[in-house]
Parts: structure tokens; sequence; C-alpha cells
């Protein structure tokens, strides 16, 4: 199968490193998150690894070949880099057409792929009538007209509606599931927690972590539990008198740093306090990507996270 | 990925922006239009002046269709700079040489075609109404001024193409070139005199006298207008290989 490599990958605009030494693989049969804060360098070494700009250093290949030299790359490769590049003179129609006869597809896989992102009504209609939603759409029919084992899209959510938010994370699912290697950028930490298996997180142009998304959000947690009760102070007391420290957050429930529900529970039922919700916490991407941001010391000045752990 | 496709692929994105198209047009129609306005009005009495010339008189309105073919090879270039659009083009196809010639080729070629249409269709129309002063096809220099007419209009195209690749912007291109066909090439043209020939409009535009003056002859200076065209060209060319998309 198909993968991404980027190898020792640097680039320079002028004086700034928009991509510092980079070297990650993005594999096949997951969904890859590539996340990082505006101008981390994601989109950069997406257009890198299209071949569309000019590594300073190091190379981009995809199954070990580059981009320049697929050939016919929309068959190997779908990318949405941005909805707003397509000319809005042109119909969608004509636009998806362009692109699909120069790579040897037909006028037939124009209309799957219309109707597959939910075009099929204004495929005749002008671009520059399509709202952002629209767009993001037909760039992502444009990523798939090939059909190709390698998608790449950032910012996919970008300006789409509720439900264009759950058809994207459903069809990203599906093609990882179809063994394909899909990388998907995204600056939104909960939407990327919905759909991504691996996450690729950069932070000025370098690389933070790459590691499965759950091995991320695990090193990243502390124990602790949540219990909801009808007896919140015969609970409190006897939690104190344990050694634990119970917190009460506004909506009455009771947080316990360093505390396993487990054994809260065993405490509540030798107790006889009934308990009404009991939960392990834990710590949500944003949660885990804020502090692995603060913990690259150049990013504190950037960014300043919060210390005070919010519900998950 | 064969060159049929990507001809194919390029024909489809010039045909299906407005703008391409209709500045494509307008080389007939505009040219055809100021050559009805003038020729009907004026046509017969400026024949009576003594520096009248009739062959490039004839010619008088591809003045005007040269604007639409530099708008024509200006736009078929610049949509490809509108908010990124040259990266899907290059992802779809990533051979830059490939997608270049493939560009210039339909910008030549339609440029050609109708290039040489407007210029015979404009010495003919308006010698319509030229009664008694009418000359036709076989007059010494008229069927080589309408070929070269039509040439002309096709190299301006091009030489705008490249120069659009280049600056990135039709509306710095057309910006560029309107005023200095119109006005800059008319002023300097009398004051610099014989290094006037060599400028871009001037040097193509020998090919539509009966006796060019100065040094370069009728095909010397349209030839010079091709070394400028393929100047642009080949700085468009640079340009499209060297720069990130």
């Amino acid at each position: 199968m198909t993968s991404i490599d980027v190898h020792e990958l640097t680039k320079e605009f002028g004086t700034t490193r928009a991509v510092d030494n980079l070297t990650f693989s993005v594999r096949p049969g997951r969904v890859t998150g590539f996340l990082g804060p505006n101008g981390a360098g994601k989109s950069t070494t997406m257009r890198l690894v299209l071949g569309l700009d000019r590594p300073t250093g190091g190379t981009a290949t995809i199954g070990g070949q580059l981009y320049a030299t697929l050939g016919d790359p929309l068959r190997r490769v779908g990318a949405l880099l941005d909805a707003q590049a397509a000319h809005g003179a042109r119909t969608a129609r004509n636009h998806l057409l362009a692109l699909a006869v120069s790579n040897g597809l037909g006028a037939r896989r124009v209309e799957e792929v219309l109707e597959e992102a939910g075009l099929g009504a204004v495929g005749g209609a002008r671009i520059k009538t399509f709202s952002l939603g629209m767009r993001q759409r037909l760039g992502i029919a444009a990523a798939l007209l090939g059909d190709p084992e390698v998608v790449m899209l950032d910012e996919p959510s970008n300006g789409l509606d509720p439900e264009g938010i759950i058809w994207i994370r459903e069809l990203m699912k599906r093609l990882a599931r179809e063994g394909r290697t899909v990388l998907v950028s995204s600056h939104l930490m909960n939407e990327t927690s919905s759909f991504a298996d691996h996450l690729v997180i950069l932070g000025r142009g370098r690389l933070l972590a790459d590691l499965p998304m759950q091995e991320f959000l695990d090193s990243r947690s502390r124990p602790r539990a949540r219990v909801r009760t009808a007896e919140s102070t015969r609970l409190r007391d006897v939690l104190i008198r344990k050694g634990y420290e119970p917190a009460q957050g506004d909506d009455g429930c009771w947080t316990i740093e360093g505390a396993k529900a487990g054994e809260i529970g065993a405490i509540a039922a030798t107790e006889g306090i009934p308990v009404l919700e009991l939960t392990d916490e834990q710590v949500t991407l944003e949660q885990a990507y804020l502090e692995l941001t603060a913990d690259s010391a150049e990013f504190a000045s950037v960014s300043a996270p919060s210390a005070n752990r919010q519900e998950a | 990925m064969s060159t049929t496709a990507v001809l194919r692929s390029e024909w489809i994105k010039m045909r299906s922006v407005r703008s391409v198209a209709g500045s494509l047009t307008a080389v007939l129609v505009v040219t055809l239009a100021i050559t009805l306005l003038a020729f009907s009005t004026v046509g017969q009495s400026e024949a009576d002046n003594v520096d009248a010339e009739p062959v490039f008189d004839a010619f008088y309105a591809l003045n005007f269709g040269q604007i639409a073919a530099i708008s024509f090879g200006a736009t078929a270039l610049s949509s490809e700079f509108l908010n990124g659009a040259l990266r899907i083009s290059l992802a779809a196809v990533p051979r830059r040489n490939l997608f270049y010639a493939a560009k210039i080729a339909l910008v030549g070629a339609p440029a050609l075609v109708v290039g040489l249409v407007t210029s015979f269709s404009a010495f003919l129309v308006g010698q319509l109404f030229m009664g008694k002063y009418a000359i036709g096809l076989g007059e010494p220099g008229a069927l080589r001024a309408a070929f070269g007419g039509g040439i002309y209009l096709a190299l301006m195209a091009l030489f705008a193409a490249g120069l659009t690749v280049l600056l990135r912007s039709a509306v710095a291109v057309l910006s560029l070139l309107i005023p200095f066909v119109l006005i800059v090439s008319f002023v300097v043209g009398d004051v610099a005199g014989g290094a006037a020939q060599y400028l871009p409009d001037r040097a193509g535009q020998l090919v539509l006298h009966q006796n060019p003056g100065g040094s370069l002859g009728p095909w010397g200076g349209l030839a010079v207008t091709a070394a400028w065209a393929a100047a642009a060209l080949l700085a468009g060319w640079w340009a499209i290989r060297r720069r990130d998309a």
C-alpha cells in the first residue's frame, strides 16, 4: 500500500523557516490528523508533498515516488488544498471535467463524484454562486475524482454545515477502512478527535508528536473521577476522611483528582451512598494538545493554555 | 498522461470561462464594428488626403482588435493566478513544461485563426464602402498585409500571455500593454525615429504597409514582434518552472 513519506523536509520562504527538518510517515488504513496552530507549516508540507513548492532540503514522496513523476497523479493522490481556488466563472461540472480529462478520466466519473459530494443538482451552476460549504464539497469531489489510494485534505470541514461535517467525518473513516492513506489537517481539536486514529502534530514547522491518538490522550491523562450523588455532603465527608480532595463543580457534580471511578464506587457502596452518575474523566484532545504546545517552550508566549482542565 | 489529454483539459478550461472566450470573440467583433463605423462614415473622404495609404488604412481597425487580442492572451493565462488555481492545475498536471506548452498552444492557435479571419474580413468589409477608391487583395502588398495582420494579432496575444505568467496578473499586463500600445508607442514612435521601429507593436505593424520605410521591411518587422513574444514566453516558461505554485 501507499504511504506518504516526509524525510528531513525543510522549506524556507526568505528568512522564515516554514517547515523545519520534518520527518514522518502517513500510513494507509487509518485517518491521520495533521495538527498545529495556524502557520505551523501544515499547508506548506502538503504543498511540498504535491510538488507544488520546491523544498529547501529533504524529500516528500508518495509510495516512494516524487509526486511530479506520477503518471496520472489524480488516480493515485487526491488533494483538497483551498476550496476558494476553483475559478468562479466555471460551472462545477466543467471544473471537474477539466481535471478529469487531463488524467484520462471521463465525464461519467465527474457525475459520480458530484453525486457523492451532494452537488448533483448544482453541477451546472457557476462556482461563484456557491457557498463556502458547497465549494468545500466541490473540492472534496475533486479529490475523489481518480478514486485515489492517498487522500490529503487541508481543513476540509471549513464552512460546512453540521450535516456536511458528519458527511466528511464518515467519508474519511470509510476511506481509511477501505485501506487508503488519509491525511487531514485541522486546527479544530474536537472535530479532529471525532475521526482521527493517528496524530502528527507540528509547531513552528517542527514535529512535536507522531503517535496514535489514544496513546497521546493516555500519555496526557491523569486519573480523575467524576461523581454525582443525591447526598453530596455525606459523600464529601467520607471522601475527605479517606484522604481524597473532592471539588464540586457548578453543576453539582464532584470531581476527584487522582482517583479512579472504581475506587469511588467501592467507597460509596460500602457507605451506602446512592450514586446517580460515576465516570472516569479522560483528557480531551484539546487539553492534551494545549499542554503539549505549552511544554514546547517557544509556544508559551503565543498560546496561554488555561491551568484548570475543563470538563471532558 | 498524454499531450492530447492535457490539451483537451486546457481547452475545456479556456472555453468555460466567459471572459476568455469573450475577449477572443471581441478580436473579430471589435475590429469589424470599428471598420464598419469608420469606413461607412469617413472612409472615402480620408482616402482623398495626401498622406492616405490605401493598404495600411484598410487595417485601421486592427488597432482596436489588438487590444482584444492582448486581453485574450492575458485572461487565458491569468485565470490560473487567481486564488491559487494554479495549484489545482499543477496537482492534476505536475509536468510543468507540458502544462505550459498546452496553455500557450491554446492561446496561439485560436488567436491565429481568429486573427487571420479578422484581418481578412476587416480588409474586405472596409473596401465595400470605398466606392471608386476601393482596392482588392490583388493590390500590391494587400495579401501580404492581410496575412501579416492575422499573424500580428496572434503574436500580440502570445506576448501578453507570456507576460501574464511572469507577472501573475492580467490587470498588471493590461495596464502595462494597453497604454503602451495606445499612447506610448505613438508618442515615442514619432520622437525616437529609427529605434522606435523595434517596439513590439510598431515593428509588427510594418507588415500592414504597402511600402514600409525603415530598415526592417514587412516580414523583418513581424519577426521583431515574434522575438518580443518569444522573449515573453520564455520568461513565462522560466517562471512556471522555477516558482513555487
